[in-house]
């Protein structure tokens, strides 16, 4: 058994204006799952990196308080020690192997722990089996889904014999039926093993009867809540109304697999003019990389046209003055040093010179509430900052054709309203078609015109 | 041979390969290295591929030579055109028999390379596939914005480095999750072993090449 927890921490990333982690108090109850979720942004990596000893090691640091491993600081317990205690899965699985096969990650980790040859050879063959993975040994990582990869992280986690174990956002990138694999994986090493695990998800379905304890980061703070309530969690806002016929982008039997995966297949749909469609699905569905089909980022089968012409047809160049994406990660977004420049940029070769004139983006710069960050580097402003920056550069460039991922990440209720609001009036003024994926319904729905939804491999219209 | 022995071994005739001033030196070099390769049974054709893509840099540096050198113009040409086949034949016996992750791990375990160096090449290697689509995203965010990233643009180096930092900072966490520790001792699954004979060998290779050139002075 290994006592974890955190005393009193008040923790700041370099780069953040405030703490993002204030007086937090927590200990993990042994041999228990417990389910952490909340909002994006709302601190919840912070915890778990923070309780896996990874922070303050890289970036940021604690103003106060201690994360206690075994009673001793985790800051001064070697990464190999703390491995056989604390493991970590991380959310984007494809970032946590340094090795080319199953096999040679596995050996990397025991390795680490200085085991002998016939030790690891033990290990890795007991933890193979038991996730009944012995098929992959020899496979590629690369080439395995994400959610093939998170089985394999867990098993060279199992490998490790830590008795406590983080998975941060697991999910993210894992189809449902491999969740549901990963769920009674880890309700089987709580049972047999007594392990201790601590899950973070934002989103808090399918839960039930799993996990003993559930903790919600919300406005109120960390509170914890009672699991009986995972039963019978309130019911997602649904989108009212249903899409249009005049469309500029068509795709027609649109299909696309990501390693090796088939995530869509015969999809047809045309994105109506003038209206905001909220595209959801579970996380690994494909949603992303249908915007990345449609950025001509991303084989494909099937057609895209725009204005009737072949998407093959048309330059990348071109393309991209009419097919506008906003990626999930803000950073990827920007061009320029500063959110002035950005902003600059976006004006300069924006489709609506008249449209965005210097007095309506100062009046949007104004509601977003990025007036005294002008002069700030991108690199440097906070997260929502960043995704309110991002839709402004993005509505401001206008193309006809906007596909937006996650925009409201992480964002106050405030910011969340204004950038809403700013969205539907630059979507009716200027009739662009906008498709959007947001995990937050909460509010966001209302400004939604119509919803569809990638389930299974398929595209439907969701009716409310 | 070991990859950490052919590594010396490379360098030791490598370097003193761009003072001498021989030829025959330099077909002999060229000449074992290939032996060796077919030895190792790297597959004729990719040894074709190899001259043949460095036939042109041969054939201009000697055709700059020729016409250009101040002073004993066939001579000079004719040794820089073998100098770039030697190289590329030098180089060759120790990439291609070898994978990198038996370079790099040889190279940790018998010239006391780095850890930290070894696993983050190793880890950009297998990164290959996830920087691809990064480097597409960086373009089309740019074409987004009306705008295009040239090569000599400093804000497509910005983004290059930014990218490759978060990367680079993901993995670095999942490693020290995973035990890694930098200046502590890991065990070895399999370790490969150097005998005394390759480090000898080394020694008189790059010795005789060395004397050879002093006391005979080859064409």
């Amino acid at each position: 058994m290994t006592s974890l927890r955190l005393a009193d921490v008040t923790f700041s990333y370099d780069d953040c204006e405030g703490p993002i982690v204030e007086n937090f108090s927590y200990e993990l109850d042994e041999g228990t799952i417990s389910l952490i979720s909340g909002p994006s942004g709302c601190g919840k990596s912070t915890v778990f990196k923070l309780m896996a000893g990874l922070l303050p090691q890289y970036g940021g640091k604690i103003l106060s308080g201690k994360v206690l491993l075994e009673n001793a600081e985790i800051e001064s317990v070697v990464p190999f020690e703390r491995a056989k205690r604390v493991a970590m899965l991380f959310q984007n699985p494809n970032r946590q192997f340094a090795m080319k096969t199953v096999f040679s990650q596995f050996v990397f980790a025991l390795e680490n722990l200085q085991l002998d040859h016939q030790e690891i050879e033990e290990r890795i063959n007991d933890a193979l089996k038991r996730f009944e993975l012995e098929d992959f040994k020899d496979r590629n990582l690369q080439e395995l889904s994400g959610g093939e990869q998170q089985r394999i992280a867990l098993a060279l986690v199992y490998s490790l014999k830590s008795s406590v174990i983080l998975l941060d956002e697991p999910f993210a990138n894992v189809d449902p039926e491999n969740r549901s694999k990963l769920l009674e994986d880890l309700k089987r090493l709580q049972k047999e093993q007594r392990k201790t695990i601590l899950i973070s998800d934002h989103d808090s379905s399918g839960y039930f009867g799993i996990v003993d304890h559930w903790y919600r980061f919300s406005s109120q703070g960390f509170v914890e809540k009672d699991v009986n309530e995972l039963k019978t969690r309130e019911q997602q806002p649904k989108v009212i109304g249903m899409p249009k016929n005049d469309a500029r982008l068509f795709w027609d039997d649109l299909g696309f697999e990501v390693s090796k995966r088939k995530l869509l297949s015969n999809s047809s749909f045309c994105l109506p003019t003038g209206q905001i469609g909220l595209l959801s699905g579970k996380n690994g569905c494909g949603k992303s990389t249908l915007f990345a089909c449609l950025c001509k980022l991303h084989e494909k089968t099937g057609k895209i046209t725009f204005d009737q012409k072949d998407s093959d047809k048309i330059k990348l160049s071109k393309w991209a003055k009419n097919v506008g994406c906003a990626f999930q990660n803000s950073l990827d977004q920007f061009i320029k040093l500063t959110v002035e420049e950005e902003i600059l940029a976006s004006r300069k070769n924006t489709r609506h010179k008249d449209y965005w004139s210097e007095e309506r983006i100062q009046k949007a710069i104004k509601a977003l509430n990025l007036t005294g960050i002008m002069k700030h580097s991108v690199y440097r402003i906070s997260g929502g900052q960043q995704k309110k920056l991002q839709l402004l550069v993005m509505l401001i460039m206008a193309q006809p054709i906007l596909l937006i991922d996650e925009p409201f990440a992480g964002l106050d209720q405030e910011s969340l309203e204004v950038s809403c609001s700013l969205l539907k009036e630059t979507v009716e003024n200027l009739q662009l078609s906008v498709l959007l994926i947001s995990h937050q319904r909460v509010r966001v729905v209302s400004f939604m015109d119509y919803e569809i939804s990638l389930e299974n491999g398929i595209l439907k219209e969701v009716s409310a | 041979m070991n990859p950490a022995a052919v590594f010396v071994l490379m360098l030791g005739i490598g370097i003193p390969l761009t003072f001498i001033k021989s030829v025959i030196l330099n077909v002999v070099v060229s000449s074992v290295c290939l032996a060796y390769l077919l030895f190792c049974k790297v597959k004729p054709k990719t040894l074709l591929t190899m001259l043949l893509v460095a036939l042109p840099l041969a054939f201009g540096s000697y055709v700059s030579q020729r016409f250009y050198a101040s002073h004993d113009q066939v001579h000079i040409a004719w040794i820089y055109a073998t100098r770039i086949i030697a190289y590329l034949n030098l180089g060759a016996t120790l990439t291609l028999p070898n994978s990198v992750e038996n370079i790099l791990f040889n190279l940790a375990e018998h010239l006391n390379f780095s850890k930290t160096f070894v696993y983050g090449m190793l880890s950009s290697f297998n990164m290959i596939h996830t920087i691809r689509v990064q480097w597409k995203r960086i373009r089309y965010s740019a074409l987004v914005r009306g705008e295009r990233y040239r090569l000599f643009q400093p804000a497509l180096y910005l983004r290059i480095i930014v990218v490759s930092l978060n990367l680079s900072g993901d993995l670095a966490q999942a490693m020290t999750s995973q035990g890694f520790s930098e200046g502590f001792p890991r065990s070895r699954y399999e370790k490969d072993e150097l005998p005394v004979w390759q480090w000898l060998l080394v020694s008189i290779l790059i010795v005789s090449y060395v004397a050879c050139a002093i006391i005979f002075k080859p064409w």
